[in-house]
């Protein structure tokens, strides 16, 4: 294929019609000046603003062009570019721009005119928060970074665009804030982008999978968040962020364990309801890791722990119950999964529906026909809600919750804590971008744990993590010296 | 990733081989037990056991009491084979984990039968805090069954009753690991708790009752100990006494004649061993009664002369809670006369109880024998073999002192004469 444009403009529409295979979604508008000069303009449709093409670009170049190389001087637009490549101008029209040719002219215009249907700025629902901004990403790259730049206004914010996808060709944007990232990450996750050869990048879920550390752990070690103010934060730490298009997503890296019992909104409020918060969210993690798997284990191999007087209303309770411990608390747990899934995928008006049958009918019917006992479905509802106070992490919490009910129901306390070890092992072992994942605890660090398990008072906060950047390190002046 | 599976497969292994607990056990495969009674007949060994009965927390409520627990009864040549016999019966296995009170007939430790313990100290089920109470002229199931209370379970009535040893001294509490550490104490016999079986006194009328009698439980008094041979009973003033020299008191009233109002009586203390509910005094005296704050209790020994001199010494606060006489106690003078009567009598009753335990029972369950080895190292090699002689024939020496630092909310007794 001949990939220069042609003086002849019949030539340079035929390229294009069957450089696009003749797809019908692609408009070519041919018109004549009053000075009968003839024009041609290539776009696809629904990617483009009409309004301003009409008005801006057709409507003065049809009554005021007379040479055709005055034409700089009568589009009022901002981003026209020249080309003599028909690749690079279909390459530009598939991000929406117009292309403008004219006939004698072996030349083509490139005017950026891109403009589509974007979804509204709304509050993310799996990240509401009560204090700080409600703003949430949407599918717009352009849109994304400028909510990234508003809360960070500073040239040293820098947004590296990157194609990738051999069939896609998705635009994806590395943010950092040059200063603050360290360059050695920031090589190694652009290293890791140009390595990524797949033929599509549908969200940013395809780069997370396969920039990773560790692809076949069941814990992720690159965090993914839908609020602004969430990735300038952790740009101002020094990680790097990765925008995808068509995603509301934005994956930041590399991330901390602790981390996901972290939340933006304790920033926001008092030090101490902040370290209460955090603590209730690793009680949480435990509960909705292990209370299954523990109450299985008690019951079938530890009953001499549980204090007398529970255990007669356990035992009362389990009275007739036709299954062994562990198949019950197996099954119902299988069930509140069964509930989660169906409520998401379920139309909205039935959705409600079956979490009230599956409330009702599969808890309270249970109970009285005595096919399950009471204080399994009590446990099951409690490692449910215990579940939702730490998102990021349900997806492996659930997958462990099944491997420690199966533990317990084998062997007992002993396979809990020799479970609960090698998850420990596991996450000590992990590295994220060449810094440890488990940083604060496991190396310790003084400074790094001020803002773990517990948040000190903000002006305490003083310098920025240790294991990601080493030389600018300090967030503040230490306030308490004079 | 070699390493990592090696890793992985020498836990897998490890867990596999090290599990103490691999036998799985449902909850409603186990007959949960409370109390335990043991009773020797005809040179068989009978354990009864109560059982929880599992009932769901719905129809709990509908029950008629005594329906939440089941008695199962086993016979045997020891406890272990007389606890598997009754698995001849009893369709669910015996779980003593949970069991919290063993009863034993006075049977059981008269025919020196306490050896036979051996067994709830190996097996790995029972806990060391399980109570031990004997059941006084009674045979062990004879004093089971019983809730006269508000608890529906008779196991959970009956370790009420023993821990209302902190609101009332007169009686012991002690349970396995402590009755074994007296137990092989060279200086120390062990004490245990008894359990009498008392008819009730019908007073509401109103309730129908479908027994002709009606039983309740009473934990007053303790057993005395030489070694496994069961000596004696003390009743509930000498178990009070016991309790006061043991420094185990941490609440608890003192009741004296108040001074003045019966001088003759107090100046000659009788030592005639009196009863627990009919008191032999005459009922005219007036008596008082101080509430205890903090007891402090020091036992000594020493020899003086050659003679050995078993020294306690207790030093009482108190609060003054009940007055009857005619005395003006804002006085510092007349207080003092008050806290010189109750000294008195708690005097009195401790000499009793050691003259009693010294005399009757020769045994040493005060502990004075330790004592004496921390002290004279080398004279109790040469005695410990027969301390218990030593001690019946030593002399006592018992000093109180009483403080009462509150007088309630009133200064004047109600009874008092104005302008006397």
């Amino acid at each position: 294929m001949i990939h220069l444009i042609s003086k002849i403009l019949n030539n340079n529409r035929e390229k294009i019609k069957s450089m696009f295979n003749n797809t019908s979604d692609l408009v070519i508008y041919e018109f004549e000046t009053v000075s009968n000069i003839k024009l041609m303009v290539c776009y696809i449709e629904g990617f483009i603003d009409k309004d301003l093409l009409d008005k801006d670009i057709i409507k003065p170049i049809i009554l005021n062009l007379d040479n055709p190389k005055d034409i700089e001087k009568i589009i009022y637009i901002s981003g026209m570019e020249e080309s003599s490549s028909l690749q690079e101008v279909a390459d530009n029209m598939i991000y929406g721009s117009v292309a403008l040719f004219i006939d004698r002219i072996s030349k083509c215009y490139i005017i950026s005119l891109n403009c589509w249907e974007k979804r509204a700025i709304e509050e993310p629902q799996a990240e509401a928060v009560v204090r700080g901004s409600k703003e949430g990403f949407i599918e717009d790259l352009t849109t994304n970074k400028v909510m990234i730049r508003r809360r960070i206004r500073n040239n040293d914010l820098v947004f590296e665009d990157y194609i990738i996808g051999k069939e896609t060709k998705t635009k994806i944007s590395i943010a950092y804030i040059q200063g603050i990232v360290n360059e050695n990450i920031l090589k190694e996750v652009k290293k890791r982008i140009d390595n990524i050869d797949i033929d599509g990048i549908l969200e940013s879920g395809y780069i997370e999978q396969l920039i990773e550390d560790s692809h076949i752990s069941l814990i992720s070690t690159i965090g993914n968040t839908q609020k602004p103010d969430v990735v300038a934060g952790k740009l101002l730490e020094g990680r790097v962020a990765v925008l995808c298009d068509n995603t509301p997503h934005v994956l930041t890296m590399p991330k901390f364990f602790i981390e996901d019992i972290q939340s933006s909104e304790d920033y926001y409020s008092r030090p101490f309801y902040a370290t209460f918060l955090r603590w209730l969210r690793i009680f949480s993690l435990f509960l909705s890791i292990i209370l299954p798997g523990l109450y299985v284990a008690l019951q079938t191999f530890h009953q001499e722990m549980i204090p007398t007087v529970l255990l007669i209303t356990m035992a009362g309770a389990r009275e007739g119950v036709p299954f062994p411990a562990v198949i019950e608390a197996f099954l119902m747990t299988l069930i509140l999964e069964l509930i989660k899934e169906s409520g998401i995928r379920l139309p909205k008006a039935v959705g409600s529906a079956v979490s009230i049958v599956g409330a009702l009918v599969l808890g309270q019917a249970a109970v009285e026909a005595g096919i399950v006992s009471a204080p399994m479905v009590i446990i099951v509802a409690a490692t449910a809600i215990a579940e939702f106070a730490v998102p990021p992490l349900t997806e492996s919490i659930i997958i462990y919750r099944f491997v420690f009910i199966f533990l317990g129901g084998f062997m007992g306390l002993y396979a809990i804590t020799c479970g609960l070890i090698m998850i420990i092992i596991h996450i000590i072992s992990l590295n994220s971008f060449g810094v440890p994942y488990a940083f604060p605890l496991a190396p310790g660090n003084k400074q790094g744990l001020k803002d773990s398990v517990v948040r000190f008072p903000l002006r305490d906060l003083i310098f920025r993590p240790k294991a990601l950047e080493k030389r600018n390190i300090r967030r503040q002046r230490n306030m308490r010296k004079k | 990733m070699k390493k990592k599976i090696l890793f992985i497969n020498i836990i897998v292994v490890i867990a596999v081989a090290l599990t103490g607990c691999w036998n799985a056990m449902e909850l409603n495969t186990l007959g949960i037990n409370l109390v335990l009674g043991l009773d020797f007949e005809n040179g068989k060994v009978i354990v009864t056991a109560e059982i929880i009965e599992p009932v769901p927390a719905k129809e709990k409520s509908a029950m008629e009491k005594g329906s939440a627990v089941t008695y199962v009864q086993g016979i045997g040549d020891n406890i272990f084979d007389a606890f598997r016999n009754i698995t001849l019966k009893f369709d669910r296995k015996l779980y003593i984990a949970h069991n919290k009170i063993i009863i034993f007939g006075e049977g059981f430790v008269e025919g020196e039968s306490a050896n036979d313990i051996d067994m709830l100290v190996r097996d790995h089920e029972l806990r060391e805090t399980t109570y031990f109470l004997i059941a006084k002229e009674a045979k062990a199931y004879e004093v089971m069954g019983i809730a006269a209370g508000l608890e529906e379970i008779p196991g959970n009535y009956i370790l009420k009753l023993i821990n209302n040893f902190k609101y009332n001294p007169k009686a012991v509490n002690v349970n396995l690991a402590e009755y074994l550490r007296h137990f092989y104490d060279m200086g120390r016999q062990p004490v245990l708790g008894i359990i009498e079986k008392k008819e009730k006194k019908q007073i509401n009328k109103l309730k129908k009752s479908s027994k002709d009698k009606e039983y309740e439980l009473s934990v007053i008094g303790a057993a005395a100990f030489n070694k496994h041979r069961l000596v004696g009973y003390l009743n509930g003033t000498e178990t009070k006494a016991f309790n006061f020299i043991m420094g185990k008191v941490k609440t608890g009233i003192v009741t004296f004649p108040t001074p003045n109002e019966s001088v003759d009586e107090i100046s000659t203390p009788t030592l005639v061993m009196e009863s627990d509910i009919d008191s032999q005094r005459p009922s005219k005296i007036s008596m008082s009664t101080i509430d205890i704050i903090k007891l402090k209790s020091k036992r000594d020994v020493e020899i003086i002369d050659g003679n050995i001199v078993l020294k306690v010494d207790i030093r009482l606060r108190g609060s003054l809670e009940e007055f009857i006489g005619n005395m003006d106690i804002s006085s510092d003078i007349e207080m003092k006369e008050i806290e010189k009567a109750c000294s008195q009598e708690i005097k009195n009753k401790l000499m009793n109880t050691l003259i009693k335990v010294q005399k009757e029972f020769e045994t040493d369950i005060f502990g004075f024998g330790n004592i004496f080895h921390r002290k004279y190292p080398k004279e109790w090699h040469e005695i410990k073999d027969n301390w218990n002689e030593i001690f019946s024939k030593s002399d006592l020496q018992v000093e109180v002192k009483t403080n009462v630092i509150r007088t309630g909310l009133i200064n004047e007794p109600i009874g008092r004469i104005k302008g006397k």
